[in-house]
């Protein structure tokens, strides 16, 4: 989050200084305002926040389970609930109401998911012991996305759809994992928790592609835009590193695989987007009248 | 042209993309992979006791479990797939108890030996690849301690306790016992007192061993002469050709693999230490000291740790692999070079929980099986098994 702001904050500036500019620049005459508008290399910072879900492909586990039911072992991944953030470079080229964007995106998912295990006394019912491993993966990715943009309705204040396709360079992943449980075989309720075990997983991830769309605003100010917009990245590869599923022995030591999963998100972003063409000493923000 | 051109550029972003997929890999998910086989009762526990690839590529393991009606363990038969998935388990009747390793083999069956509750008579149990029990066998003698493979037949070391004798003996698959000797632990309770304690897992595991060398002797590790030895026979003669002695019952071999002539691979206990010797020189015709065997000595490990070798080939090298347990309740491995019999690199597995070797055994696709016990939630024994690949291995060794 404090990315974002940081972001939001220097593009803020950016626009300020550029719009303070001593020199006079030519008036563009009405020929020029409509080449502007048809046919425009755009250039801008975005930054915001997105929801991930892990869409599960195939199941793994450490444990196997000899007298209850396997699916009792499946992670139940908490879908859209972590909150991740992005910052991203936009380059865009703009002819009339069509756009071709690329927009370098680095990128902090969160997946998170728990298991439960549950041991009880076959003798003494009361007795038992239940185990809850919580676990919030963290994946870091530089997104490198294709899309094409269509400008809707509007003046100064115009909507537009989107549509792309991405490929996600994995650039780190940590997981945080924490134990808690309850002991009803101590004498009275034993509630157990313990310290958070961190862990570099980036060996078990790899690079993946998806498919994208969404829809967006901007707001002419002057001749800068300011953009508010929302995606749905939906995943079409595995993005786990099927070779080393298990080669984590912190992991495996307390039970966790990594399923082999698909990632979907949903993107939240805001930004200010600067026509290039104006991008020179005589560029303003606002145009002189 | 343009057609053509497009098309290419089809092809490329098709290729590109299948090959991004990162689809999963059933080889790869054979090849490495870790296994801890859970069982919801909280009063349960289980420990293997050894473990064999069957020729489907799944797994064979043949453990132990506790019991409340006897200070012996059970018997506990499970199998896993390939993947090491679980695919059955099997309780065996509670009269059956204290089964003890290897794994045997002979006409497409798999035996092993145990004992009855009541009379303590040894049984050989006949089972198929399923771990479904297909005939029992009265062998007779007491205690089983410890089994090995003899072309189609089988080794067995066992405690008459009746005559206080550590008993070697060759036993045909249908539990025929076709030669045996019996040696002498020595007058008195004190001698006795740690075997029956080791039995019924009150007191220290002895790793009891059976086998053959290079030159056709048969030995066994286990007590002779109120010591802990590793003893040389013939099976005929009424003393032993050569004998290893340890320190009473707190000093001896841990495990033995004859290699060529009178060269050995072992590990050793002295008083809680413990010394790996990949290549040591042992007259099997005289009497002679483990003490007096320099070794390389490894802190690191459990008091009077249980270790397990085991000869694997990776890559194009020969390798004498150990397998222990560390006071950090790792399982670790070490290798050394079977032909300079230098230290070849180390290998740990398992974190988080505690974990103990029982057994391991090279994989038919080139890679290593280790099985041992894990404890769940740091209290609950369950069995576990690791799998790991050639290549994985000859990462961590050089």
């Amino acid at each position: 989050m404090k990315k974002i702001l940081l972001i939001l904050l220097l593009t803020a500036i950016a626009s300020s200084t550029f719009s303070q500019g001593k020199r006079k620049s030519p008036k563009p005459s009405g020929g020029q305002k409509n080449s502007f508008l048809e046919k425009q290399f755009w250039l801008g910072f975005k930054g915001g926040i997105n929801l991930s879900q892990a869409d599960p492909i195939k199941r793994y586990s450490v444990m196997s389970a000899t007298n209850y039911q396997s699916g009792n072992l499946n992670k139940t991944y908490n879908n859209f609930q972590d909150v991740g953030s992005q910052a991203t470079v936009e380059i865009t080229f703009q002819f009339r109401n069509l756009s071709i964007s690329t927009q370098p995106t680095y990128s902090h998912n969160v997946i998170s998911y728990y298991n439960q295990f549950e041991w009880t006394n076959t003798e003494d019912p009361s007795q038992s012991l239940t185990q809850k491993y919580s676990q919030s993966q963290g994946l870091d990715y530089v997104t490198i996305p294709l899309i094409a943009k269509y400008d809707l309705v509007g003046n100064n204040l115009k909507g537009y759809v989107h549509a792309g396709i991405y490929y996600s360079f994995l650039t780190n992943a940590l997981k945080t994992v924490s134990v808690s449980g309850v002991d009803l075989a101590s004498g009275s309720t034993n509630t157990l928790s313990s310290q958070p075990l961190i862990v570099g997983t980036k060996d078990l991830f790899t690079n993946y592609w998806g498919l994208m769309g969404g829809i967006g605003g901007s707001y002419q100010m002057g001749n800068v835009k300011l953009v508010l917009e929302t995606s749905y990245m939906h995943g079409m590869s595995n993005i786990t590193n099927v070779k080393n599923r298990f080669s984590n022995d912190q992991l495996a030591g307390i039970g966790d695989a990594q399923d082999d999963i698909k990632l979907n998100n949903i993107v939240i972003s805001a930004g200010v987007l600067f026509p290039m063409r104006f991008l020179n000493s005589n560029f303003k923000s606002f145009d002189q009248n | 042209m343009r057609l053509n051109l497009n098309r290419t550029l089809f092809i490329v972003g098709v290729f590109a993309f299948s090959h991004c997929a990162n689809n999963s890999d059933p080889v790869a998910d054979k090849s490495n992979f870790t296994k801890i086989f859970d069982n919801s009762q909280f009063n349960a526990s289980y420990y293997p006791v050894d473990m064999v690839q069957t020729p489907d590529g799944g797994y064979l393991i043949l453990g132990g479990r506790s019991l409340t009606t006897s200070s012996f363990s059970g018997t506990y038969i499970m199998t896993a797939d390939a993947f090491g998935n679980f695919v059955s388990a099997q309780e065996v009747d509670e009269n059956l108890v204290d089964p003890i390793g290897n794994i045997l083999t002979a006409k497409g069956k798999y035996y092993f030996f145990c004992m009855t509750a009541i009379g303590l008579q040894t049984q050989l149990i006949e089972m198929d690849a399923t771990g479904t029990i297909t005939n029992q066998f009265n062998v007779g003698s007491s205690y089983p301690a410890a089994a090995a493979q003899d072309g189609n037949n089988f080794l067995l070391l066992s405690y008459d306790n009746g005559n206080k004798l550590s008993v070697m003996s060759k036993v045909g698959p249908d539990g025929t016992i076709i030669q045996s000797k019996g040696y002498k632990i020595g007058a008195g309770d004190d001698v006795e007192a740690p075997i029956i304690a080791s039995f019924v897992h009150t007191g220290r595991q002895f790793p009891f061993q059976a086998g053959k060398n290079s030159s056709g002797q048969y030995f066994f590790n286990g007590f002779y002469n109120y010591t802990f030895s590793l003893v040389f026979t013939d099976l005929s003669s009424n003393n032993p050709l050569g004998v290893v002695q340890g320190q009473q019952s707190s000093g001896g071999m841990s495990a033995v693999l004859p290699l060529e002539g009178s060269t050995y691979s072992i590990g050793t206990f002295n008083f809680g230490d413990n010394y790996l010797l990949p290549s040591s020189q042992i007259n099997s015709n005289t009497v002679s000291s483990a003490s007096d065997l320099n070794g390389n000595s490894f802190p690191e490990l459990v008091t009077n740790a249980k270790v397990k070798i085991v000869p694997i080939i990776l890559g194009a090298k020969n390798y004498i692999l150990y397998g222990s347990t560390t006071k950090s309740k790792q399982i670790s491995l070490y290798a050394y070079d079977k032909t300079s019999f230098k230290f070849s690199g180390s290998k740990y597995l398992g974190f988080s929980n505690p974990f103990e070797i029982s057994s391991m055994t090279a994989t038919t696709d080139g890679g290593l099986a280790v099985c041992g016990t894990t404890y769940v939630a740091g209290r609950f024994p369950r069995i576990c098994i690791f799998k790991i690949s050639s290549s994985k291995l000859q990462d961590s060794f050089h």
